[in-house]
């Protein structure tokens, strides 16, 4: 006999649960699965995107990647602008524990690393309700590590870009600069803000707890930088031009002046310097006086400075010649009524000779033998009336009347640059044509890799002949002697131009003008000066202008390494023998 | 059978292992690189500020007080230059 026990039969296991609870508890656990199931699914499956991305949210970040506004160089490859980080400095007021004593002292040395009162920061952060308040921008970067090192809580910064002008005022007016956001305001930082500002670009990525990165998703935009503008500007002949220029309208008491450097062969612009000018980075207060291209944006009635122009019409005619005489007795003409007068009575000249003397009746009697279709045509192919071809913001074009209007006094007092206007830069312009043989060539402010192929309106001729009446007008006897310069020959005209208030010409208001060319049987450099209303001492062109002319010449010539063509005593001291200058 | 099943098992634990290993690896290069990319870009920067601060040392202005004032240095004229031929330009022999 086997013992056995039943243990399934067993009376303590006998259940008296009913079958439906057990039944139930497996029904309950197998919709326990197919609930999570269908939550897999959904998170998987159906809600996929939007969990993707909250996940994404919370370790994915897009940076940015910033891109530099390109530099701006002078035609040496010299920094003219150039962009470097600077910190900006934010505050959320909130935050900031002011009534802590430690954290005070803390924003006093703040205070006084921003060159800020404590009483004007406190002034910003007084808004609590603001959350997110600018204290100021664009400071220097070793600046704002300092402030990072204080470790004020609620005072944040961020990192942005300044931008950088070490040339400072001589070259105010070409460069321009730009405004907090990095886009061009003036001068060339406007007229290629196109160019120069780069995209940024930008990338995802995704960043562990520590906040490092540890992996690149998707694909990265790489930033485009902006490009360099090379331009045809020499920085040392602008610092020269401006430096002569501001002590020349200092020393006549003059309200403003210009002053343009062209090479003569490229039409490039070596130079472009106005006073009064501004530092580019400190531009608090600036008025429009000082801000003004007056080289390029204003316009004014060149007065004697056109006379080359009108004689070279002339000559191309062929109803004149340099010899040709002109009877300019007595010093007076009455044209229709109007008498226009010269300061002396010149007598019996010859052209060069109304040149040289810069007579406004010869200038006249020589126009009277001109169509005003002959003259305005000369004219307006020298630039006159025409928008210059130069990418500048604000390049004024002058005024030349169609001739159809000239009324047969007007076209005398145009011949000697009144009742039309032009800016100093389409004046230096339009000497190329005497510089060039002829041929007149566009200006530029970048630099040329060749010389660009000019117009011809004169014949070499005519060119070569105005070129010998200019030396003489620069020469002992004309009006512009002290254009002349050591080592050098010159060629110029003086202009002393009454300026125009209102619908009348004013008393006592001059623009004293000079432009020519040097050396005068090769011209390298064309140079224009204007200086408006000197009060103090001389008026004339001759003696205001000129000067600035020749020693702009000098140095300009000097630096770009002509030999004199004309004879010097040598002074070389350890060689004193040579004598082949 | 049961002997290939195993070292199966074993290479499939392994090669597992390795891809952790290897994908540490990959972030922590990672990592590291985008550190020096963000070095390379800072150190460009800032060669870019103080090449605009050694030229800010060297403008023209700066050059010319310091040549007239502490060198006692004035502008070379023409009288005082002696001028040599370009000889490239010109052909002849020297």
């Amino acid at each position: 006999m086997t013992r056995s026990v039943l243990y399934t039969s067993s009376p303590l296991l006998a259940s008296k649960t009913p079958l439906w609870r057990s039944k139930m508890i497996v029904a309950m656990l197998a919709l326990g699965f197919v609930g999570l199931g269908a939550r897999a699914a959904y998170v998987q499956v159906f809600g996929n995107d939007f969990f993707q991305r909250q996940g994404e949210v919370r370790f994915a970040r897009t940076l940015e990647l910033p891109a530099n506004r390109g530099r701006i160089l002078d035609r040496n490859g010299l920094i003219l602008a150039s962009s470097v980080p600077a910190a900006s400095i934010w505050a959320i007021p909130e935050d900031v524990e002011k009534e802590d004593p430690e954290v005070a002292a803390k924003l006093r040395k703040l205070a006084k690393l921003l060159e800020m009162t404590p009483a004007a920061l406190d002034a910003r952060l007084a808004d609590e309700d603001k959350t997110f308040v600018w204290i100021k921008r664009q400071l220097d970067w070793d600046i704002g590590e300092e402030i990072k090192a204080l470790g004020i809580k609620g005072i944040y910064q961020r990192k942005e870009y300044k931008r950088q002008y070490p040339e400072g005022e001589p070259a105010a007016h070409v460069v321009g600069f730009t405004n907090v956001e990095d886009q061009g305001q003036e001068g060339m930082e406007l007229a290629f803000n196109k160019e120069l500002g780069g995209k940024a670009g930008s990338r995802r990525v995704i960043k562990d707890r520590m906040g490092r990165v540890v992996e690149g998703v998707g694909e990265e935009v790489p930033p485009l930088d902006g490009q360099d503008i090379q331009l045809s500007i020499d920085s040392k002949v602008q610092y020269f031009a401006y430096q002569k220029l501001r002590e020349q309208v200092e020393k006549f008491k003059a309200k403003a002046g210009s002053v343009v450097v062209m090479d003569a062969r490229t039409g490039e612009l070596l130079a472009l310097a106005n006073y009064p000018s501004y530092v580019p980075d400190k531009r608090k207060n600036l008025t429009g006086e000082q801000l003004r291209n007056r080289a390029i944006t204003d316009v004014f009635e060149p007065g004697s400075t056109m006379k080359p122009i009108t004689v070279g019409i002339a000559l191309e005619t062929g109803k004149f010649k340099p010899d040709t005489p002109v009877d300019t007795t007595p010093g007076r003409i009455t044209v229709t009524g109007s008498t226009i007068s010269d300061t002396h009575n010149y007598g019996l000249l010859t052209v060069a000779g109304v040149i040289q003397k810069s007579s406004n009746v010869g200038t006249t009697k020589i126009s009277q033998q001109l169509t005003a279709q002959q003259m305005w045509e000369g004219f307006s192919a020298v630039g006159f009336g025409q928008k210059p071809q130069i990418s500048f913001p604000g390049a004024a074009s002058g005024r030349l009347r169609p001739y159809k209007t000239w009324r047969p006094v007007e076209q005398a007092t145009m011949s000697y640059g009144y009742g039309l206007s032009a800016s100093l830069l389409q004046m230096t312009r339009s000497y190329t044509v005497f510089a060039n043989d002829g041929r007149v060539i566009p200006a530029t402010m970048l630099k040329r890799d060749e010389p660009p192929v000019g117009v011809p309106i004169f014949s070499e001729r005519t060119a070569n002949q105005v070129r010998q009446m200019l030396a003489l007008a620069a020469g002992p006897g004309g009006t512009g002697q002290k254009a002349q310069t050591v080592g050098y020959s010159v060629g110029g005209k003086s202009g002393t131009a009454r300026k125009q208030v209102g619908k009348n010409y004013a008393s006592g208001k001059y623009r004293a003008w000079f432009t020519g060319l040097a050396p005068v049987d090769k011209p390298r450099v064309i140079v224009s000066v204007m200086v408006d209303e000197p009060s103090a001492g001389s008026f004339y062109g001759g003696t205001v202008a000129a000067p600035v002319f020749s020693e702009v010449v000098q140095q300009t010539l000097r630096l770009m390494g002509v030999q004199p063509d004309v004879a010097v005593v040598p002074q070389i001291v350890a060689n004193p023998v040579e004598e082949s200058l | 059978m049961l002997r290939l099943n195993l070292l199966l098992l074993l290479a499939v634990m392994g090669s597992a292992i390795f891809l952790v290993h290897s994908q540490y690896e990959s972030r922590r290069l990672f990592t590291e690189l985008d550190r020096s990319v963000n070095e390379s870009r800072r150190l460009a920067t800032e060669n870019q500020r103080l090449e605009v601060e050694k030229r800010a040392q060297a403008t023209p202005q700066r050059v010319e007080v310091m040549a007239r004032e502490q060198l006692k240095m004035h502008s070379a004229t023409p009288a005082i230059t002696q001028y040599v031929q370009d000889n490239a330009r010109s052909g002849t022999a020297p």
